[in-house]
């Protein structure tokens, strides 16, 4: 192309691309470079503390605070769900792509959730978990004559995380309101985002394969080993760096909804956290800090993803 | 899908006419328009609107959107900011003026002859007044009682209580007025109250949450365990109060407060402590035959004080013209519609002492407002220290009381850690503040000479 001819179209091309390129810089990049500053600095909404650099002091301090790891632990106890969400995601989407009489209708009632409101869904599950009341415990009752979990008030965990130190403590073995989040969780995640994924990447698989283990004589299991599931490694691939990510970010909504960080700060996580210490509790530099940690741990558990994960993506 | 989307456009022109044709019309020309952030109900609504006819000149919007302090000091600081809006108690007062958003309206008020320290309830000046200076003018006041359900007392053939009494009293009654069915469910329990209502125990028993100088936090100190003790105890030793697991089995939502009030309202429990402002949802039970008497009392006769005041904004461009709303919050208009609403009480004293506030004809049956009235005297509103984050604070006494409220720790274990903490809160705040470094420094020096 010669050059009056590419200047001529890099004009146009700027007039498409700036608009969306200074929402970018304004709304994007421009606050994300601002939160590295004042992660730098002891900003604090309340004037009385005159504004100055302190370099690294908020990360170093948040290394050594208690508080920030009981609430890292809280977040990633809050993915142990992910495994099971991503398989039901995919069992859900085999199950679909048949071809079903009616099955448009059953794709949209599995995806409900996802465009329902959360808030109502948030609502809806607390009423859910009463341990009194609710259907859950009902149910429990019903199948084993034992009286169910107490669910959302209660700080006990399947692993028995303690409530005020990081550790384990025996006293603290059982369900409680952690575990009702991940069964939510979990049963959010199935119809949702990852089973349309997997929907649309089990259409792209092409039948030749199928053709081909079917002539070579394999059974179900052995065309799904064989077949589906290397197939749909760089989709499976793509959710579990999603799910990483969001898992990371997540508890927002449920603890802003359902528990308010509680029982004990038991469902408060990392999100939430950063949330109190900006807008309740004013330390903006603080928080700003612990947003940019959490940011360092989802970009290195991402590389780490994609250093080991992407081996397995084989064609 | 050209037909569907030539549809789709049409349906959204249409739905735009309608929004168009039914959006609120604007103010009349001339007004001057003030927002409001509070919370939204009736009461609210009604006390604006009596304001509008008032002032014809202004129209006050409410903004229950952008309700809390964190919205407002953000939008404020962000130029943005509502002209008025609420301050529940002494800390946040603190945080909007130190935040530079809050009006120094003293000199303002004083012009019209207003004090805040002369005319109001004690128990509100946390609100309003802060280091000598006043930043708004209290909302409303309000104290703790216990409200009864007559017709429990009546079918359990208690005689209605009277006057001051003890805790070790009252829980007697509690007892003999907790009721359960043949499954062991509970019909109604003697006693219900919300556990932010914690600063009352451990005052009662002589506690404090911080040293008199506001320097160290003694809630670990035994007077205050013992006070926080009494309301496990309730619970799990007396029987006489829901745990989490029973207050969830009966939670209702809606309505002012929390889920205790209409539990309470659908009788499910003999007694609470709670608020006048509790009439504003009870008043819709018309089944409901209410009593009230003052709160059981620990070794020390004190009750817990509280309110709102109305601040405000520095930064707004028609702060002269909010000025005109706190000034009909001192006036009696406005004062006789908080007592006639119930929402709480009249932030000015004097207005409390009519025959109307006394007997509304508008509600024969309300022969206990007195109650409120006497206890107001004696209210004492919750302690603060300008040496930490009232919120961090919250989030830290919170977390305790959750493990003593759920039996996972005694009141004494749960009040020590929540010290400990507290403290090393304070340590830290006094290293990053300069101006509170010296004020600490000059205060613990004192007290050591």
């Amino acid at each position: 192309m010669r050059p009056r001819a590419r200047h001529r179209e890099f004009v146009p091309a700027m007039g498409f691309l700036l608009p969306n390129f200074l929402g970018f810089l304004v709304f994007t990049l421009g606050p994300v470079l601002f939160s590295l500053g004042v992660s730098l600095s002891n900003w604090n909404l309340q004037r009385t503390i005159p504004f100055e650099w302190i370099g690294l002091e908020n990360f170093l301090d948040l290394l050594t605070n208690q508080e920030f790891w009981l609430y890292f632990v809280n977040t990633g106890y809050l993915m142990i769900g992910m495994p099971a969400a991503i398989a039901g995601s995919l069992g859900l989407a085999l199950l679909l792509s048949q071809r079903l009489r009616g099955i448009v209708a059953y794709r949209t009632l599995f995806y409900l959730p996802t465009f329902t409101s959360g808030v109502a869904l948030m609502i809806l599950w607390k009423a859910l978990y009463n341990p009194s009341f609710g259907p859950i415990n009902a149910a429990i009752e019903w199948l084993t004559g034992l009286h169910g979990p107490e669910w959302l008030l209660s700080t006990a965990n399947l692993l028995g995380l303690d409530v005020e130190q990081v550790g384990l403590t025996l006293k603290q073995w059982g369900l409680g309101a952690r575990d009702a989040l991940i069964i939510m969780g979990v049963w959010t995640a199935i119809g949702g985002n990852s089973m349309l994924l997997y929907l649309a990447a089990l259409t792209n698989i092409p039948l030749e394969l199928y053709e081909a283990a079917q002539i070579d004589g394999a059974g179900r299991w052995q065309t799904f080993r064989s077949v589906t599931w290397p197939q749909l490694a760089p989709t499976t691939f793509f959710i579990v760096v999603m799910s990483f990510i969001g898992g990371l970010q997540g508890g927002f909504d449920q603890a802003r909804v359902m528990t308010a960080g509680g029982p004990a700060g038991t469902t408060t996580t990392l999100a939430y956290y950063i949330y109190t210490k900006a807008f309740q509790e004013f330390q903006i530099g603080y928080a700003s800090a612990v947003s940019w940690v959490l940011f360092i741990m989802i970009f290195v558990i991402t590389l780490i993803n994609w250093r080991f994960g992407s081996r397995e993506l084989n064609y | 899908m050209k037909h569907l989307t030539a549809v789709a456009l049409v349906g959204l022109a249409i739905l735009s006419l309608v929004a168009w044709a039914i959006q609120p019309r604007p103010v009349a020309d001339g007004r001057i328009i003030l927002t409001w952030v509070s919370d939204d109900n009736p009461a609210r609504r009604e006390q604006i609107a009596l304001f509008n006819r008032l002032h014809p000149e202004y129209c006050v919007e409410l903004d229950p959107a952008n309700s809390g302090s964190e919205k407002v000091i953000v939008q404020a600081i962000g130029g943005v900011g509502p002209d008025l809006f609420d301050c529940y108690d002494g800390f946040q007062l603190s945080a909007y003026v130190k935040s530079g958003i809050a009006w120094d309206v003293t000199d303002e008020l004083a012009k019209a002859g207003i004090d805040v320290a002369r005319d109001a309830w004690p128990a509100a000046f946390p609100n309003a007044l802060y280091e000598g200076r006043t930043y708004g003018f209290p909302t409303n006041a309000g104290c703790n009682a216990i409200w009864f359900n007559k017709d429990i007392f009546d079918r359990c053939g208690e005689p209605y209580p009277k006057g001051s009494w003890t805790w070790a009293e009252f829980i007697g009654v509690a007892r003999r007025l907790t009721v359960q069915e043949e499954g062991g469910r509970v019909r109604h329990f003697g006693f219900l109250c919300d556990w932010w209502n914690w600063p009352q125990f451990v005052s009662q028993w002589g506690g404090r949450l911080y040293s008199e100088d506001g320097t160290r936090c003694v809630a670990d100190s035994p007077e205050a365990c013992a006070g926080i003790q009494l309301m496990q105890d309730l619970i799990y030793k007396h029987r006489v109060m829901p745990s989490p697991v029973e207050e969830a089995a009966i939670a209702t939502a809606g309505g002012w407060g929390s889920g205790t009030i209409t539990f309470f309202g659908a009788g499910k429990g003999a007694m609470a402590l709670g608020g006048r402002w509790w009439l504003c949802t009870l008043r819709q039970y018309p089944n409901l035959r209410l009593g009230a008497v003052e709160s059981p009392h620990g070794p020390y006769r004190v009750f817990r004080g509280y309110g709102r005041a109305t601040c405000i904004n520095k930064n707004s461009p028609r702060r002269a013209a909010a000025l005109e709303f706190l000034k009909y919050m001192a006036g009696k208009d406005y004062n006789d519609l908080i007592n006639h609403q119930a929402d709480a009480l009249a932030p000015v004293i004097r207005y409390c002492f009519t025959p109307e506030f006394l007997h509304d004809p508008e509600y024969p049956a309300e022969d206990f407002n007195a109650v409120w009235r006497d206890i107001m005297k004696v209210a004492v509103p919750d302690q603060i220290s300008p040496f930490v984050n009232g919120n961090v604070a919250g989030r830290i006494f919170e977390k305790q009381l959750d493990l003593v409220k759920n039996g996972q720790k005694t009141g004494a274990e749960a009040m020590k850690a929540a010290a400990r903490r507290v403290d090393e809160e304070i340590a830290k705040a006094i290293d990053l503040d300069p101006s509170l470094r010296v004020r600490y420094k000059a205060l613990t020096e004192k007290a050591r000479l």
